[in-house]
This record gives C-alpha cells, structure tokens and sequence, in this order.
C-alpha cells in the first residue's frame, strides 16, 4: 500500500477507499504487456513457446502495475479457478496464461456468473482442463471428457458437500454430510462441455507461414479468443445432472448456459466461494456467521444482483471479524502469508524497477533456493494447499482448525524462503532491483525505519520482542546520514529481511 | 494404536514420553535429537534390533493401469484394443498401445499361475528395468487394489443403502482419494497410514522419533503419524540457513524460532526450528555415505529417491531401526495426450524406481527396504480420444529384495467395460483393499496382527490381512 493510499484511507475511510478502487481505470493487461515487449512477435526468437516470459507478464503485473486491488483479488481468484501453465504444449504458453490472468481481472469487480462462462471458454483453461478438442461420444465405445465437468463443480462453483448458508455441511438423518452431485452428474454434465476447440481466427486472427516452423504460425488469437463451439463435435444425447435436464436437441450455447446457471444459482455456490476468498484475504478460520454475512451479499448485493464481485470483496473487507483487532486471548485469527504475497509486498514496499522494462523474475517454483511457490504455476487444479489442509501434529489440528498456507510450510521451504529473502531484499532478482527510494533518505534513523516497514508490512504488528532484536541488530551498522549509499542499502535490506522471516509477519492477523 | 502385548502401564508411560517429547519440541525446546526409549524398559512392540523401511512412491494424478499393467495375450489384447481404440487392430491407435511394443516386456510369472481370462500382462514398454526386476524375482504386482470400506461387490455398490454397504469417501476425488490412499480419511485427515507405522516403531524402542517418517516430496499425510513428526528434507539434503553462519546469526536465530502465544506464529517457528536443529546431523550422516549407483538426471523422482537412499545409508549414524518415506511424482492426470505423455511418465518411473533398488543393493541393504507405489485412483479403461478419466481400482508394484516376486497378487479384472468388477468405463472395483496391501507391508515391517486395526482401520472387515507379497511378513 503505497503512501497515498494510506492517506486517502485514513481521510475517506475503508467503504469510501474500496469504492475508489472499483472505479479506478484498470490497468495494462498481460497480453498487452507482452505484446508491449515484443514477446508475442513470430520472430525466430520463438518467444511464443516461450514458459519464461509468462512469469515475467505476473510478475510485472503483480510488482508494478497500478490497480492493485483488482490485481489482490483476481490473485485470489486464480488459487479457487486455477490454470497452471507449466505443463502447456502449445504454442504461446505465455499468451494463454496471460489471457487467463485478464479474465480474472476483467471480471474481478464484475459478476460472478459471467467470470465462470468466460473461464469455461478461455483458451487456458481449455488446455489445462481439456474442454479444448472434447468430443461427444460415439458407437465405437468414447466417451465425453469429464475433467471439466467434475471440476468446475467440485472445486469452482458447488463443492463435495451440500452446505448450510454459513458454510457448513448439511447432515442427513444420519448425521452424515449429503453429497452434492454424483459420478453420474459428472458423466451427464460433462456432455455439455463437448464441442469446444481453440479458435485462432475470429476476431481478426490469422495465420503467418514462417520458414522455421513446419506449419504457420497463428497470430495470438489463438490464445486470447474464447474457444470456438463446432457442433457437429457436440454430444446430442440428453443431460440429467443435479436434477436439471437439458435434453438433446438444445443449442450447444443454451445447453452451456442452462448449465453454468444451474451451477451460478446453487445454494452452494455462494457459500463455497465466500469462504475459500476470506481464506485467500483474511483468515483460515472464520466463523459461520461471517461466511454467511458474506453469502448472504453474493446471493443479494441489496440491489437484487446475486453474484455480485465489487460487494463481496466490500462485504469480506470490511465485516467486523476482518476489522476488529483480534483479542489477545484469539491465537488462532489470521492465516500464514503465502509465499507470493509475501514477496510482491516486499517488492512494492522496497519499490522495486526493472532497468531494462523486463522484470525478468523468473519461476520461483524451486523450494530450496527461491519462493517455493510462483503465480500461475499450481502443481495441479487443487492450488498450492487445500482449503481444507490440516498441518498434522500442531495445536491447529488439535484445536480442529485449518491453516491451508501450512501446507507449502516445511524444513527445506523454511529455510530455502529465508535464504532467498536474504539474497533478494539486498540485490533483487537479475533487472529487477529494490530502490529503496523511501527509506534512504531516513536510512540513519533505526527507529524511524523500523517504524515505517513495520506499519506497511504488518500493520504495526512485530511484537516488542522482534522490536528489539531488529532495533539492535540495525543499529550495529552505525548508518550516519553521511554513510554511503551502499551502506544504507546494505541496512534497510537487513530491514527487510529480518522482517520478512519474522513470525509476527509471516501470520497476517 | 494399544498393543495388547504390552503391559498397560508401560505402554502409556511410554507413549506419554513420547507426546511431552514432541510438545516440548513444538513449544521450542530442543527435544533430544535420540530420545532414549530404552531407558523404560519393555517388551517391544516388534523386534527392532535390525533396520527396515517402507518407501511409498505416490504417482499423482491417478496413474492409467491398463497402459501400465497391459493385457497381452492375443485374446485379451483384442478387447484392450477394441475398447481403447475403438477398433480391431494390434497398432498404436486411440490410446491403445501398440501389441508389438509390448514383447519385451512381456511378463511370465514363476510360479505359473493363470490368470483371469488366461491373461497375459505386458508392462508399459518403457518399464524395462521393472521387467528384469520381475524376472529376478525382486517385483511383484498386486492386481486391482483400491480403497474399500469392506469387501464390495458391483450390486452393493449400486445399492442405496450406504449403511450397509459403506464405501470409501468422496470416490473419483483427486485430492480425496489420495488423502483416503494415504490416511483412510478425506482431505483435512491429519495422519496417515505410514506416519501410525512409525508411531508403532517408535513405541517399540530406541530410534530417533524426528527421522522416522520422511517425505522427500511435499507435505503429505501418509508420513505424519498422532506422535511421529513428518521430517521433509530436499534432494539435495537438509537446507542450510545462511544467515545463521554470518553476522546477522544471533538476530536471525532470536526471530525465526522465537516462540509466541500466537498458535500459527507458534508451529510456523516450530517447523523452522527443526530444521535449523536437524540440519547439522542430517547433512553430516549424509557427507558419510558413498553411493556410486547413477541415478537418471532431469528426473524429479530419481532425485527424491537419491536422497532416501542415502539417508537409509545413513540409517546407523542417524540412530534410526524403522523409518517410512514418501516420494511422489505428478503428471498422471491424463485425460489427454495419454499416449505421449504417460510414455514419459513410465521412463521416469522405470528410472527412478532402477537406480533405486540397485542403491539398496550396493549399500547391502535390499532385503530391508521395500518399495511400493500407490496412485489416487486407477482410470478408465474407455477413451475420451486421446485421454482417459478418473477411476477406482489399479494395480501397483511392491519391489525389494524381501518380495516374493515374478508373481501378481491379488485378482485380474475382466478386460471388459461390462463385467461386474468395473463400475463403468471399466473404472475398475478393486478386489484387494488399500488396508489389505497396506497390513501386508506392515506386518514386514515388524507389526502384530493386533496392532493392524490401529494402523489401517478397516482391516477388521477383510478376511485375508496378509497377501503374501513379502517373505517372512
């Protein structure tokens, strides 16, 4: 949060500064940006099967761009909706997880329904869930593909289990939670989602014969357009599923729409979906009144819209179990800071550049020496860490909570992240250096520095403990306002980093 | 987890050490490195005098069984084809691999048993080391094993009354039916079958409670146990903390492991400080083992499966009797692209799974460490064109030099999508239950028959609780 919006907060107020938010023009999107560096182009350089300069796109976006707001939910948002690029094939990898990326922040201040019909069109995720090139069955024993169908239900709209409005399980007469949908609504459902492929020529695509690919090259479309309908390719045969039926002669887009619909209006969704995001923004835990205060919105935003995005981040931002200051006496409020956050808040507070315009961060996958966690490269549809993750052998299970961040947190991603954090807070990462530019000018004054980095990094949090670690081990570096450049550097990384690896700040409360 | 064969008293004085052990570790008191257990004085449990363990290679994603275990035999082979392909033929076509690719790696088992339907398998093409570990006897394949609440026909399966014909929660689930494969419980379960083990090994005697269930891969729920610590470790060893050797040592050391009243500040330093006192010993025990076996490069699991080999060449430095690792590999999801891509996996998996066992035998240790895959399903066995979709049953391999091997366990499925040991799509009903396979491996590693329920809970409902994979288990 940068020094004009803590003002503007602190003048205008929370419902006043988010409503400023949702208004503020949305910032360069990633396709954009890649184009804007040329690595779109078909060029000989192939850039367009290049995986590299998708991390470069998130990174610049999440580090630089202005809209951050938009940019923190839609970051949200892609751990519930996931696309991981790391294992995509095709051509313009980079441009697909970029379009993805775009819808998320396209709609992240819109409706919830039109995210989900543009998600289950986008080119990424057809690749990643194979909508892309799903046939209908045939008499010689194929059968649709079930990957998109069972997941858009278990993990983007409905879930396993039937859910009360505040999140909980439903229980049967047994006791036992009922479930939602069964492997036949999947076989059924997934009828829907055949017919599907890229399209690389609407809206103006073409394609480009080039002496070092064997066949053209298709022009970005084939990344950016939303997937074309053949249906000729389209199950006909009827669909049951969750007690809807479609029958066969149905339109492929009306078949897709009474569909989505069926999901978007289940009383499920609103629920499951305002949970995993209070999870994402604020806390692991929350109680079932605050799911259900913020179901409640997704179901109505006061004006008659369900579904509504701009009111259920307003409703999960500013209900009073997110603003009240935790009792002391609460020791289980708040989440783990995952590793993404963590990094993009040190890089925004250090203010980081890029000298050549590239922001050549790379994958931060790797856990022994980096991040252990990069942006749109989940292992697997099922995010990072589960909702749901329990770290075994710790007072969070015994008191029968989860603490879904827990799951990246291990012996070797410890250390592997402090080790990182060292190197980064001090030299930054290849093009991509901390400037600092705030902190120099005060670099001689300890307190004043710890001051400043503890009210943007942890909202006046470090307990007096860490306090006094860190104001002893600045001072020792002796910084006069006459010191060198280097030598203030040298001091506010040290800042920085005994920071970044304190507990106070890695558990956002 | 009561063990009838011990005294009462002595079996939770025993196991309260061990609890106050490991809270006084999650409360930032460095427990010893070896809690001396001996010191008590009891029968053990089992007699854990020698060194064993237990490597459970988990292949996410839910591997495909029928292009990993392939039907052969000229009849049975025309139904896979049939089916996969949608055609006759004996080419590569559909998801059907080719007849021809299959003859190296054609399996005869040892003792000549015939299998359902006179089958002949063939492994995957590129499972070739895994061909010759069968032929020496030191593989063995259990057939069609899945999670099962209780031996399940396809009619109970179709009943409505859950009641008495409970299943396995949440079936066709990635994240569920791993957690079920590992835990027996859904996602949220907060041990695993693996982690009760070294529970048991730990109550039995002396040996270091923080180094006896290991995971190589990420967290997983197999290896935690309700006392025994998942301890992660990378491919390349304990990761040191640079910091800690330069002049920021004492402030770095003050904030990471400080403890606090803060419960998720509390286990997030906990963790932190057992890998800074950890480190030193692990690295060092390492720095003593030669291992010449190579290992195949550009490989993730071989480099998971390198570091588990020489941390149980390490085993005697480490002061460790049983331990139980976990390794993964991911990319089995294959609803597409399966043919290309699951050829990949299998040369991976065949590399890995080689150089390990050949890193057993050079450290002389084969007979004392088996090796078993698991999978959160098996597939279907019908094609979605080029993919296949989320089942139920599989079959996995047990490999070591304890392994009756050259032989399948368990009982062949029908090459069918009609017969009643699928559900579907030939979405296999497994006829062997994961507790089964499981108590097996367990009973080898030095479990009592009476100990079994507490480690695998369904184990009461079947019969058979020893398959007889393993010599001597």
């Amino acid at each position: 949060m940068s020094e004009a919006d803590i003002t503007s907060l602190r003048s205008s107020g929370l419902l006043a500064w988010l409503n400023a938010r949702y208004d503020e023009p949305r910032g360069q999107t990633g396709v954009a940006w890649l184009d804007s560096r040329g690595h779109n182009a078909i060029t000989t350089e192939r850039r367009y099967r290049a995986h590299e300069v998708g991390d470069f796109m998130i990174w610049n976006q999440l580090v630089a761009g202005p809209d951050q707001m938009r940019k923190r939910v839609a970051l949200a948002m892609s751990e519930m909706f996931v696309v991981s690029f790391t294992n995509f094939t095709s051509l313009y990898p980079s441009c697909l997880i970029a379009a993805y990326w775009d819808v998320l922040t396209a709609h992240a201040f819109g409706n919830f329904r039109q995210l989900l019909e543009a998600l289950t069109l986008n080119a990424a995720m057809g690749n990643f869930l194979n909508t892309r090139g799903n046939l209908k069955e045939d008499s010689r024993g194929r059968r649709p593909d079930e990957n998109y169908a069972r997941e858009v239900m278990q993990l983007f709209t409905i879930g396993l289990y039937e859910l009360n409005p505040d999140g909980s399980h439903k229980l049967d007469a047994g006791g036992k939670p009922v479930e939602t949908y069964s492997q036949d609504d999947v076989t059924n459902l997934a009828r829907v989602f055949t017919g599907y492929d890229l399209d690389s020529l609407s809206n103006g695509g073409t394609t480009t014969a080039v002496s070092w690919e064997r066949n053209p090259v298709p022009s970005t479309h084939l990344a950016t357009n939303p997937m074309r309908f053949v249906a000729s390719r389209h199950s006909t045969s009827e669909v049951n599923f969750l007690g809807t039926k479609i029958t066969g002669t149905t339109s492929g887009q009306d078949a897709l729409h009474i569909a989505l619909d069926r999901l978007f209006y289940h009383d499920n969704t609103g629920p499951f979906f305002a949970r995993q995001m209070i999870q994402r923004l604020v806390t692991s835990n929350p109680t079932p009144a605050y799911v259900q205060r913020v179901a409640t919105v997704f179901g109505n935003n006061g004006s008659g819209v369900r579904g509504d995005l701009k009111s259920v981040w307003t409703a999960i931002l500013t209900d009073e179990e997110a603003r009240a200051m935790p009792a002391a006496s609460d020791t289980l409020f708040g989440k783990m800071r995952e590793p993404i956050v963590r990094f993009v808040q040190w890089a925004r507070v250090a203010e980081v550049t890029s000298d050549n315009g590239e922001y050549e961060i790379g994958d931060l996958s790797d856990t022994d020496t980096m991040l252990g966690q990069s942006p749109l490269r989940s292992p697997s549809v099922f995010n990072f860490f589960r909702p749901g993750y329990v770290p075994p052998n710790t007072a969070i299970a015994t008191a029968g909570k989860v603490a879904p961040e827990f799951q990246l947190h291990n012996e070797t991603t410890t250390s592997g992240y402090i080790n990182f954090m060292q190197r980064v807070t001090r030299n930054g990462i290849r093009d991509v250096k901390p400037g600092y530019t705030a902190l120099l000018p005060i670099a001689h004054d300890v307190q004043a520095v710890v001051d400043w980095l503890n009210l943007r990094l942890t909202a006046n949090q470090l307990s007096s403990e860490t306090l006094a670690i860190l104001s002893t081990a600045l001072t020792t570096f002796n910084i006069t306002s006459g010191s060198s450049v280097g030598a203030k550097l040298d001091m506010l990384a040290t800042a920085c980093f005994l920071i970044l690896i304190s507990p106070d700040y890695l558990v956002q409360k | 987890m009561k063990s009838p064969k011990m005294a009462g008293n002595a079996l939770w004085t025993r196991r309260l050490v061990l609890q106050r052990a490991v809270q006084l570790s999650a409360m930032g008191i460095a427990a010893p490195l070896a809690i001396n257990l001996a010191a008590i004085g009891e029968a053990a449990a089992f007699d854990a005098t020698d060194y064993k363990a237990l490597v459970c290679v988990f292949l996410y994603g839910g591997n495909d069984y029928a292009n990993t275990v392939v039907p052969y035999d000229p009849t049975n082979y025309a139904q896979y084809h049939q089916i996969r392909a949608g055609a006759a033929g004996e080419d590569q076509a559909g998801i059907a691999l080719a007849r021809a690719d299959l003859a190296a790696t054609a399996l005869t088992p040892v003792d000549g048993a015939v299998l359902t339907d006179g089958l002949q398998y063939a492994l995957a093409p590129q499972l070739v080391g895994l061909k010759q570990l069968f032929d020496a006897g030191r593989l063995a394949i259990q057939l069609n094993v899945g999670p099962l609440v209780q031996p399940t026909t396809l009619m109970q399966y179709q009943s409505s009354n859950r009641a008495a014909n409970p299943l396995p929660p949440k079936l066709f689930s990635h994240n569920d039916q791993q957690s079920v494969w590992q835990s027996d419980g859904s996602e949220g379960s907060t041990n695993g079958w693996g982690g009760r083990l070294g529970d048991i090994a730990l109550s039995a005697g002396p040996s270091n409670s923080q180094l006896t269930c290991i995971s190589a891969s990420s967290n997983a729920v197999f290896v935690a146990g309700r006392d025994a610590l998942q301890y992660q470790i990378s491919g390349s060893g304990a990761i040191r903390i640079g910091a800690l050797s330069g002049p920021l040592r004492t402030a770095v050391n003050s904030i990471v492991t400080r403890s606090s009243a803060h419960v998720l500040e509390s286990e997030c330093a906990a963790v932190t400080r057992r890998s800074i006192e950890l480190e030193g010993a692990v690295n060092a025990a390492l720095g003593g083992v030669t291992l010449t076996t190579v290992f195949p490069g550009s490989n993730p699991l071989a480099r998971q499966m390198r570091i588990v080999a020489r941390l149980i060449g390490a085993n005697a430095t480490l002061g460790v009797k049983r331990q139980v690792f976990f390794v993964s590999i991911g990319g089995f999801d294959n609803h597409n692209s399966l043919i290309a891509d699951h050829q990949r996996l299998m040369t991976q998996l065949n590399g890995a799974l080689s150089a390990f066992f050949a890193a057993t035998v050079e450290l002389g240790i084969a007979d004392k460490v088996t090796t078993f895959t698991a999978s959160d399903f098996g597939r279907t066995l019908s094609s979605n064109s080029d993919g296949s979709d989320h089942g139920w049953g599989s079959h996995h391999f047990v490999i070591g030099g304890a392994v009756k091997g050259g032989r399948f366990f368990g009982t062949a499925p029908h090459v069918s999508i009609e017969t009643d040991d699928q559900v579907g799509q030939g979405r296999l009903l497994p006829t062997t239950a994961v507790d089964q396979f499981g108590a097996t491996l367990a009973q080898w590693f030095g479990c009592t028959a009476s100990e079994l329920p507490g480690i695998l809970p369904n184990i009461g409902n079947f019969s058979n609780t020893n398959l007889g994979f393993l010599q001597g288990g």
